[in-house]
């Protein structure tokens, strides 16, 4: 059976645990970089996504802080977490690619 | 009190509709995204980020994250997800049909007169009675679908009982059937009824299989080993399941 199409804040958070491992703020910081300020996840949004992508055993905390007396989790990707990313990734990139091709075809891509 | 800590004191409070679990292992690491969010001299939660929090706190509670591996107690929360979206479209039918005096002089076991039917009809008290009878399923649904998806054990020997009890309702052991059970399936035909009842078998066809047994906490097992068992299992701290209470 293959995985359903993954949401797009769930892909943009573990894009941004791809590399490394963040903190809350950190990913809403960088989910918004990625997207260029088109996405701004809202904090109650991001942990019922990190609540599930732990569930789902995608992600796992990788350590934890106190900065100004404040706790901060880092989280990271899991093993299953990255081959899901990568697998999402390709089907996107796939659905560009043929998408793309077809608006060449008809005449090229207007902006 | 610093307007930092006021706004800090609303937050928590907003937090209050996230689960205690929940709460008990991500307030503090929640508030600091919070407050690392709000606007220099804010002093109060915004109305769009209070409403997100309410909503992902209620969404949090109604549907619990279970675990991928734990694969069969996923279809069984599903399940009876399913089940109260049936139960509720027994209840859409009974409030169309309820107030029409025709479909009584035709139902099995109810011999009831003209004036008998039209009291019936308005007998405000008969009528709240039976939408009653019909939202307790859906409330029923809900909360086996939560507690048993956090895992516990006294959910699932309960879901048990409680399709027994259906199952002998359905069969009429317990006497005639009520209204509820008689005017949708007269005017539908067993379909709902026997769905709801196909439901709730596989759902604990489900919960009883091998696979789920590992996800559910035993009776009599400590708090502390509970959370050892948990996070052996998944990784992660059993402190996000509920005490048994």
């Amino acid at each position: 059976m293959t995985d359903r199409a993954m949401q797009e804040a769930t892909f943009m958070i573990l894009t941004a645990l791809a590399d490394r491992s963040q903190h809350g703020y950190g990913i809403i910081a960088d989910v918004e970089e990625i997207s260029g300020r088109r996405v701004r996840l809202r904090p109650g949004t991001l942990y019922t996504a990190l609540d599930r992508l732990r569930a789902d055993e995608l992600i796992g905390v990788d350590r934890e802080e106190i900065v100004d007396g404040r706790l901060r989790r880092y989280y990271s990707l899991t093993p299953a977490g990255a081959k899901r990313l990568a697998a999402e990734a390709a089907r996107l990139q796939a659905h560009a690619t043929i998408a793309l091709a077809r608006l060449n075809l008809a005449g090229g891509v207007t902006q | 009190m610093t307007d930092q800590a006021k706004l800090e004191r609303r937050y928590r409070r907003l937090l209050a509709w996230y689960p205690r679990a929940f709460r008990r292992e991500n307030e503090q690491e929640m508030l600091a995204v919070l407050m690392s969010c709000a606007r220099d001299g804010q002093r109060r939660p915004g109305l769009a980020g209070s409403a997100n929090l309410i909503r992902n706190g209620l969404r949090m509670r109604l549907f619990p994250s279970v675990p991928r591996s734990a694969r069969s107690v996923r279809a069984a929360v599903r399940l009876m997800y399913a089940g109260a979206g049936v139960s509720a479209v027994n209840l859409i039918i009974l409030l169309v049909f309820i107030g029409d005096a025709a479909i009584y002089h035709s139902l099995p076991g109810y011999h009831l007169s003209a004036a008998q039917v039209s009291d019936l009809n308005v007998n405000a008290q008969f009528i709240a009675l039976a939408i009653v009878s019909d939202v307790v399923p859906i409330a029923v649904w809900l909360w086996m679908a939560q507690a048993n998806g956090r895992g516990r054990n006294w959910a699932r020997s309960l879901s048990t009982a409680l399709f027994g009890l259906a199952t002998l309702d359905l069969t009429g052991a317990f006497g005639t059937p009520g209204i509820r059970v008689v005017l949708v399936p007269m005017l539908f035909g067993a379909t709902i009824p026997v769905l709801t009842w196909l439901v709730g078998l596989t759902t604990l066809w489900e919960l009883w299989r091998p696979a789920s047994t590992a996800f559910f906490k035993p009776h009599g097992l400590t708090q502390a080993g509970y959370d050892a068992q948990v996070s052996s299992r998944t990784g992660r701290s059993g402190s996000r399941f509920p005490r048994q209470f």
